[in-house]
């Protein structure tokens, strides 16, 4: 039989299942039983699409153009990297701070009668004339996808009369459901145009640390803070990191991610292809969790005694002041909304302060989510999952009839319902490790005590739903 | 015909549709598109338009058949249908806009005759089938209208004759438009004319359905909103003032209200009564802060509405020397061109800038480089920044795209946004 190559499409790995309303229990068993199946919604909101993803998480690699090889409109989400990008670099002490260089192909009616590879092509000089750049990136839309053009071809091509390396990436919005395929296609793109299954001599303590743009810079800092207290040389890829950083993959020791599904199919070609040996735990929020996560890369690279001692004394540190804002906290009841590495994540994290899950949201369910949820489960009895991606509407349904203390995640709907939250994905300042845990809960602890603004904009401002959604079910657009 | 862009000013015609039906009070798009179009096209105008974001429903709220492999193969009509069935069901919308994606138009989804078999049931649900690759936001602006002036706008609606529409700002594509339209409605309504500025004061469709009883249409753009003000004045037989660029201060903003008056036959009186108390109120606060904001050189960076406005405030009313501007969206006619030229030349003592047409962003930041003469002002938007840095020179954010702003109701259009403006000159360096 040959040998199956990976799509970089999520839906293809067996057991992953996207849409589904249930409970921790119920999930737990029907995954043991086999039998969850993939479903779909009649009706749906909006969903973040790979491209959004493999644009982003490219975004700040220096010496770069960014070409996309769509309308206008496929390059509006980049906004979100491109801020990331500049407020990076002011984090950084940059002064002079840049924009990253994106360069979109604009097809339009005529293109998509007669194709758009002239467009293509022209971009690809632009980026070269303009910058020299060290690397062109292409990226399929679902426009050039439809069409028919060969951005495969179109680039081999243009790589014969040009230096920089032009790497195509195949995120074609219609053909994944989980926007974290977007990840899997640009690193797909990256080991075939750029490490090219070349092996390289390793260097002696260094770690290849995934991260995507959504990591703030004072969470670099803490990562690699407790990394080098186990003698630990980071590669922090990719963002703010450069063609030499990404040839310098294959000499590493040792791979892990910080968030749980950035780079976990990279991280299991790089074993492949490489023989780089990695940890895929868990992301490093709350104690429970970064002690997990610092355990795994440890035991990697055989430094297990070390690294309990440094747990130690962290713990030493850090207990005595999370106990303090566990005093505030307990058996406040909580629901929670986020990406997959950081639902389950927060989910950890609520543990450390004794708090109650009441409802759990998050994009996929698989293998992995199966470990999460079947820990979780010892120590919560009784919550709702949704298995959505994003979905707003089935989630202030369920906020409004579970009525939970706090709300974790995109507050935008929550608040709405005067329910007080807290966001934990903020790229800008510190969520992760030891010390990111005392930030996030003091935030949740004192949203808590000070509910005034949300409290006060659930009397003024409606929900755009009928009052008749919140007495249904709010899994019924969900088909089997 | 669209232009290869780096780094371009906002989305696609998709993103233009949506986001001027998302600043109408409870309107819905429904999306019939790829799965990422909801969040792009929102991201590409809400989202880099000083943070403010429509609040009925925007990005991922917005209903969408997100078409994956399955519908670009077999048509994706049925999950179409039960995506506005549960759109119907679910928000408590006033009239539902179905609107398309590249892949719906590519594949041709025929998604005029759905939105008919809902219409036939007694749902307010309109199409609008401009798939993406169909042009930039500025043409959604007018497609929208288009599509009311079509569909939505009641005919023999009784003629009202101190009733106006307000065209030619565009939601979110301009990030001071909330402050702008309410500054417009605030100088009008002192005037006694009564406003429908369609994205303000909760307005919304049924306004829209009854605006062919205005006296006169008033578009506040130098060259958008041609083709829907021909098509309305024939429907309808409103007609229409067309002001060639944003007034901001006490000069553009008299010679607005003239024009207007003029127009309407307003009593000669109140409007001198009107100018004379704004004036007054311009110029009172601004005699107690003489020589406070030093002299600059300036270049703009922005779209035509607002460059001019920039342009003529700071050289007319300001005495600041304009040195260079650069419009920063596509334009296809040469009278549009001619008419801003006209607009950013025709100054009162100030020697006219050099005028630049550049929407690339390469392009943009090349023309501000090479200025031979010395610039020590750019205003421009949040991709300007980098080009303002490198020059070192004082910036300031006030045109689209903005990252690094809230803005609420903040304009600088009118004579108080012209204050507004003057404030944020200062910068004690």
């Amino acid at each position: 039989m040959a040998e199956v190559i990976y799509s970089g499409v999520r839906e293809s790995r067996p057991g992953r299942i996207n849409d589904l309303g249930t409970t921790g229990q119920q999930v737990d068993q029907d995954f043991k039983k086999g039998c969850l199946k993939r479903a779909d919604r009649s009706f749906a909101q909006g969903l973040q699409c790979q491209q959004i993803n493999s644009m982003a998480a490219l975004m700040s690699l220096e010496d770069s153009v960014f070409v996309s090889h769509s309308p206008q409109g496929c390059v509006g989400c980049s906004i979100m990297a491109v801020d990331m990008y500049r407020v990076g670099q002011a984090h950084r002490g940059i002064k002079n701070i840049k924009n990253p260089r994106i360069i979109v192909t604009n097809i339009d009616q005529k293109s998509v009668v007669f194709g758009g590879e002239e467009k293509l092509r022209e971009s690809v000089k632009l980026a070269v004339e303009r910058y020299h750049p060290k690397l062109i990136f292409v990226y399929a839309s679902c426009a050039s996808g439809i069409i028919g053009d060969d951005i495969d071809a179109i680039a081999a091509d243009l790589q014969k009369d040009f230096d920089s390396v032009i790497v195509p990436i195949h995120c074609e919005g219609f053909k994944s459901k989980i926007c974290a395929s977007g990840f899997d296609a640009a690193f797909i793109a990256i080991n075939k145009y750029i490490l090219r299954k070349e092996k390289k001599e390793k260097e002696k303590g260094l770690v290849n640390l995934f991260a995507p743009t959504t990591v703030s810079y004072a969470d670099q800092l803490e990562m690699e803070r407790m990394l080098a207290t186990i003698g630990v040389k980071v590669n922090y890829i990719p963002f703010y990191s450069s063609l030499e950083k990404i040839k310098r993959i294959p000499a590493a020791e040792a791979s892990t991610s910080i968030c749980k599904v950035f780079a976990d199919e990279f991280m299991k070609t790089l074993w492949e292809d490489y023989e780089i040996p990695y940890s895929h735990t868990v992301m490093p929020i709350g104690i429970r969790n970064t002690d997990k996560w610092f355990r795994g890369i440890a035991k990697v690279l055989g430094k297990e005694d070390e690294v309990e001692e440094i747990i130690k004394k962290e713990h030493e540190r850090i207990e005595p002041l999370v106990q303090k804002i566990r005093s505030k906290l307990q058996g406040k009841r909580v629901f929670i909304c986020g990406g997959t590495g950081r639902s389950f994540a927060a989910a950890a994290l609520i543990d450390d302060f004794g708090m109650e899950l009441v409802g759990l949201e998050t994009p996929t369910y698989d293998e992995d989510a199966q470990t999460d949820i079947e820990y979780l489960n010892d120590i919560h009895k009784d919550y709702v999952v949704d298995i959505a991606n994003m979905q707003p509407f089935e989630q202030v349904n369920l906020v409004n009839k579970l009525k939970p203390d706090a709300f974790i995640g995109v507050p935008e709907w929550a608040a709405k319902l005067g329910i007080p939250t807290t966001h934990v994905l903020d790229g800008k300042r510190p969520t992760m490790g030891y010390d990111g845990l005392l930030y996030l809960g003091n935030k949740i602890a004192e949203q808590l005590q000070n509910p005034g603004f949300n409290k006060k904009l659930a009397k003024h401002v409606k929900l755009p739903y009928k009052d008749s959604w919140y007495d249904e079910d709010a899994f019924k657009y969900i088909e089997k | 015909m669209s232009q290869i862009l780096e780094n371009p000013r906002g989305g696609c015609v998709l993103a233009g549709i949506n986001s001027v039906l998302g600043a109408l009070d409870r309107v819905c798009p429904v999306f019939h598109s790829g799965p990422g179009c909801c969040m792009q096209t929102s991201a590409a105008e809400q989202g880099q338009s000083g943070h403010k974001n429509s609040c009925f429903v925007s990005s991922v709220s917005l209903p969408s058949s997100n078409m994956l492999e399955r519908e670009v193969v077999f048509g994706g009509l049925k999950k179409l249908r039960t995506t506005i069935q549960g759109a119907i069901d679910l928000i408590d919308a006033s009239a539902y806009f179905v609107l398309t994606g590249c892949t719906a138009g590519i594949i041709g989804d025929d998604i005029e005759s759905v939105t008919e078999e809902f219409r036939k049931k007694g749902e307010e649900v309109y199409a609008i089938d401009t798939p993406g690759f169909a042009g930039d936001s500025n043409l959604g602006y007018e497609v929208v209208w288009n599509t009311m002036i079509d569909k939505v706008i009641e005919e023999n609606i009784e003629k009202d004759d101190k009733l106006v529409n307000i065209f030619g700002i565009v939601p979110y594509h301009d990030p001071f438009w909330s402050g702008t339209l309410e500054e417009i409605d605030r100088i009008l309504s002192l005037l006694g004319i009564k406003v429908n500025t369609f994205f303000t004061k909760h307005q919304g469709i049924d306004d829209i359905k009854k605006c062919s009883g205005a006296a006169l249409n008033i578009i506040v753009n130098p060259w958008l909103f041609k083709g829907p003000a021909k098509k309305f004045e024939e429907k309808f037989g409103v007609p229409s003032l067309r002001i060639p660029g944003l007034f901001i201060g006490a000069t553009d903003t008299t010679d607005f209200v003239r024009a207007v008056a003029k127009q309407l036959n307003l009593d000669n009186e109140l409007v001198e009564k009107v100018i004379a108390a704004e004036e007054d109120y311009v110029y009172h606060y601004l005699a107690q802060a003489i020589g406070v904001v030093s002299f600059k050189r300036f270049a703009v960076v922005a779209d035509a509405n607002n460059a001019v406005g920039l342009t003529r405030y700071l050289a007319n009313d300001f005495s600041f020397t304009p040195a260079l501007v650069v419009i920063s969206e596509p334009l296809f006619r040469q009278e549009d061109k001619d008419r801003i030229i006209e607009r950013l030349s025709d100054l009162e003592y100030a020697t006219p800038p050099k005028i630049v047409f550049a929407s690339d962003q390469y392009e943009i930041n090349q023309a501000i480089l090479n200025e031979e003469e010395e610039i020590t002002l750019l205003i421009g938007s949040s991709n300007d920044r980098e080009v303002a840095l490198e020059k070192d020179i004082q910036f300031i954010l006030a045109s689209f795209p903005m990252s690094e702003r809230l803005i609420f109701n903040r304009t600088y259009a009118g004579y108080r946004g012209g204050l507004t403006f003057t404030e944020d000159l200062y910068d004690n360096l």
